[in-house]
């Protein structure tokens, strides 16, 4: 339906409402559309003045959506008058309204009216993310930023994960503002990126750099950059931080991996108790190796190819210099095929160890149990990005761990290589992670602000000195 | 289109929703505390005002249950449930009463002609149905092929996944009895006093003591011989040929809506069990959906290949959804 022009009187909305096909739905539709359409608030009041004389009630949802046409359109008074009616009506709101309220006070000058709205939901539940986003956006616009850190740090506290938008709304806010307090907040939010490995997306940096720039007195200047694979900043020299774990950090993954992934709820799924005793032992028996290698994986690398020769290229690729190889595989790469020629394998078996897993059993457990048990130096080869073993982990902190592991461990198949020869990319020797020194910050970006794949690690930096 | 005089006064909405005040706060005591049972309440109550899919009636267990709900989309898809639960109820109750309006009516009219009829048997078609299948199962518990419904998931499942399992394996039980040559169907691994246990007392009630069935809390591996046991799974690597009538097939009781792949094929592997799948992708032309059936579907489709040895027709019980349609040449 499309709503009218002009405010209707009482018979005209009875004549639209009957030629509707279903009158009892009518005015919730209607609103609907109105609020689809933007119609002039007039209209709708015309509407629920029509309902509240022949019904002499205006139901619930019908406020809701009026308000909703009204918050849309910044009407504060009304908004404040729709409030007041919903407090005589009922005893509680509900989420919905509470939403509109909140969003539409917080960007009225009556926004601190909202901030009373807030504490007033926090009585009956938790705040949405959005709630705490308005209201530390309108207390942030005002130049009020200890309130807006203020809001902040409750929302953390109540697990709540801010938006992106609001972190940047802090850099926005504070452009040019002096004061050491404030400064610690936004470099706290900046420790925050780095400990949840969160990259900001390219408007969101160039707030951040043109916050750092504007700090009084301060002399910081940032320069976009890209970071060469050694690990040193082109701009100011500066090496980065590298990829590896602290001790405990490491030997507290490796634990975790085997109990969480390995095990799990039931050995049985992944291997057997006997299967996983018998690779123990072997690895064991030859540690440490350099380089493990998930040999199904890497034998799919050329479609076109013979699998064992895929296989065989990569192990040739990756033997110089007297690393030690471990190549996993499952038992039937062991039975002559088109695909497994027994020759070939017999020959790569001279160049690196190799263990056969069961063929129901997943060897990519193995490939990390392997990796870990070798030592920090260890790195692995698979194309497999691992997110299914990263969601094992029951806690976000080990995931974290186990994704900063990734990033320095991982070998992957370099996509450009399309000739004969396969080449690999080396793991990081940096992290990709937020860092400072003190007098620098490194800090990594996104180019778009909705980047498809959580797993793709940004290589793009922006490199802020302190002169 | 409105001449002066009839001027709307657009406010008046406001005057109207703002009359009813005094009376409001009078039977609403201000600042009362409200148990937080009661303010949940509330918060339903405006929730269903504002046109969510909330149920209009709600009893204390579930509220708390509610309540208990670890998030706010837990919340939600729980409420949505009730609703959706309070919806087909309401339908159910007027369709009965539909019903048995045009019975009465047809009474009426019957009553009014007063024909008889005349038929050389007494009308006792649901009883003597009973008796018949009855008699069929209780041939079979003494020469049918066993076929085990392993009952050792509860700890994998929720309480609703458990309570679905159960309504699959009343039906299969029934699908099984209504057949030419039933199964000796056996619920092994079962434990007195387990959920699995209390929903099937709650299905059956008087009847499951005298269920045709076997009932133990042993292994299938206890009682039967270990090389005759075929495990059947999805997540087998191999693929069942035939029906054979000599092996003891064992089908997971387990209702699986998160994705817990190889759980049941770890159990067989435990065990030392042989396992097999059913060839699905040999005889169909899959389009989407997990592979698992339901435990009703895969008793329809082993009684059909055990009377028939016909893939084709014992595969028709795979739900329409989830092929395109039969490979033609298999």
């Amino acid at each position: 339906v499309q709503p009218p022009e002009k405010p209707l009187q009482a018979e005209e909305w009875n004549r639209l409402r009957e030629s509707f096909r279903s009158p009892e739905k009518f005015e919730e539709v209607m609103f609907n559309s109105m609020v689809r359409c933007n119609s002039s608030i007039d209209v709708a009041k015309s509407l629920l003045t029509h309902v509240a004389k022949s019904n002499g009630d205006i139901a619930y949802n019908l406020l809701v959506k009026y308000l909703a046409l009204c918050v849309q359109q910044g009407q504060t008074s009304e908004i404040r008058d729709v409030y007041d009616i919903m407090k005589i009506r009922f005893r509680v709101l509900e989420s919905g309204a509470y939403n509109l309220l909140i969003r539409g006070l917080s960007n009225s000058d009556q926004w601190r009216m909202a901030l009373t709205l807030l504490e007033e939901v926090k009585k009956i539940m938790i705040p949405s993310r959005t709630n705490y986003e308005s209201c530390i956006k309108a207390a942030s616009r005002h130049q009020e930023m200890n309130l807006a850190f203020e809001l902040y740090h409750d929302m953390l506290a109540k697990d709540l994960v801010p938006t992106l938008d609001v972190l940047q709304a802090f850099f926005d806010f504070s452009r040019g503002m002096k004061g050491a307090e404030l400064q610690k907040e936004l470099f706290g939010i900046l420790l925050y990126l780095r400990e949840n490995q969160i990259y900001p997306h390219k408007t969101f940096m160039r707030s951040i750099k043109l916050w750092f720039e504007s700090i009084p007195g301060a002399n910081w200047t940032g320069h976009l950059t890209k970071i060469k694979d050694s690990g040193q900043c082109p701009v100011c020299n500066h090496q980065l931080e590298e990829s590896d774990l602290t001790e405990e950090e490491y030997n507290n993954l490796r634990e975790r991996i085997i109990r969480d992934v390995i095990h799990g709820t039931d050995t049985f799924r992944k291997t057997s108790p006997q299967e996983f005793e018998a690779f123990q032992t072997f690895v064991e028996s030859r540690l440490p190796f350099d380089i493990v290698i998930d040999g199904l994986n890497v034998s799919h690398i050329k479609p076109r190819k013979m699998q064992c020769e895929n296989l065989f290229d990569a192990v040739n690729c990756l033997a110089k210099e007297n690393v030690r190889l471990l190549v996993l595989g499952r038992k039937h790469m062991l039975i002559n095929s088109s695909n497994w020629k027994r020759e070939i394998m017999k020959e790569m078996q001279n160049k690196a160890d190799f263990f056969f897993a069961e063929n129901i059993s997943e060897d990519d457990a193995f490939l990390l149990y392997a990796t870990l048990q070798s030592g920090k130096h260890c790195k692995f080869v698979t194309r497999d990005f691992l997110r299914d073993h990263k969601a094992c982990l029951s806690d976000s902190l080990t995931r974290h761990l186990f994704r900063k592991w990734q990033r320095g461990h991982q070998i992957v198949f370099s996509p450009s290589a399309e000739g004969k020869h396969i080449n690999f990319l080396p793991a990081f020797r940096y992290d990709c992670v937020v860092q400072t020194t003190g007098d620098t910050w490194h800090i990594p970006y996104k180019d778009a602000f909705e980047e498809k794949y959580s797993y793709r690690v940004p290589r793009k930096w922006l490199c802020i000195q302190q002169k | 289109s409105c001449s002066p005089s009839e001027k709307l006064d657009l406010d008046s909405w406001k005057k109207v929703m703002k009359s009813g005040l005094q009376e409001v706060s009078e039977t609403v005591p201000e600042n009362k505390e409200l148990s937080t049972l009661a303010q949940a309440r509330e918060t339903l109550e405006m929730w269903r005002l504002a046109g969510r899919s909330v149920p209009e009636n709600i009893s204390e267990e579930q509220l708390k249950t509610f309540m208990e709900c670890p998030s706010k989309s837990a919340k939600k898809k729980y409420l949505k449930y009730l609703h959706l639960k309070e919806l087909y109820k309401k339908s159910d109750k007027r369709k009965m009463d539909e019903k048995r309006e045009r019975r009465l009516e047809t009474q009426e009219r019957a009553s009014k002609t007063d024909e008889t009829k005349r038929s050389s048997f007494v009308c006792l078609w649901a009883n003597s149905m009973d008796r018949a299948y009855n008699w069929r199962a209780a041939q079979s518990m003494i020469f049918g092929q066993p076929l085990v419904f392993d009952m050792s998931y509860e700890k994998d499942m929720s309480i609703r996944e458990v309570a679905n399992t159960v309504r699959q394996i009343v039906l299969s039980e029934g699908c099984n009895r209504r057949s030419v040559d039933p199964f000796h169907i056996h619920f092994c691994n079962l434990e007195d006093n387990s959920l699995y246990h209390k929903e099937f007392v709650k299905h059956y009630r008087e009847a499951w003591g005298k269920l045709l069935i076997t009932v133990t809390d042993q292994c299938y591996t206890k009682v039967f011989p270990k090389d005759k046991l075929i495990y059947l799974t999805a997540d087998s690597p191999k693929v069942m040929k035939t029906f054979d009538h000599d092996k003891i097939y064992i089908v997971g009781s387990m209702v699986d809506k998160s994705i817990k792949t190889g759980v049941s094929l770890a159990r067989a592997k435990r065990l030392g069990l042989d396992t097999a799948a059913l060839p699905l992708e040999k005889y169909l032309l899959w389009n989407t959906g997990a592979k698992n059936l339901t435990l009703d579907q895969m008793t329809h489709i082993l009684l059909t290949l055990k009377d028939t040895g016909d893939w084709k027709k014992a595969l028709e019980f795979v739900p329409k959804r989830k092929y395109y349609g039969f490979v033609s040449k298999p």
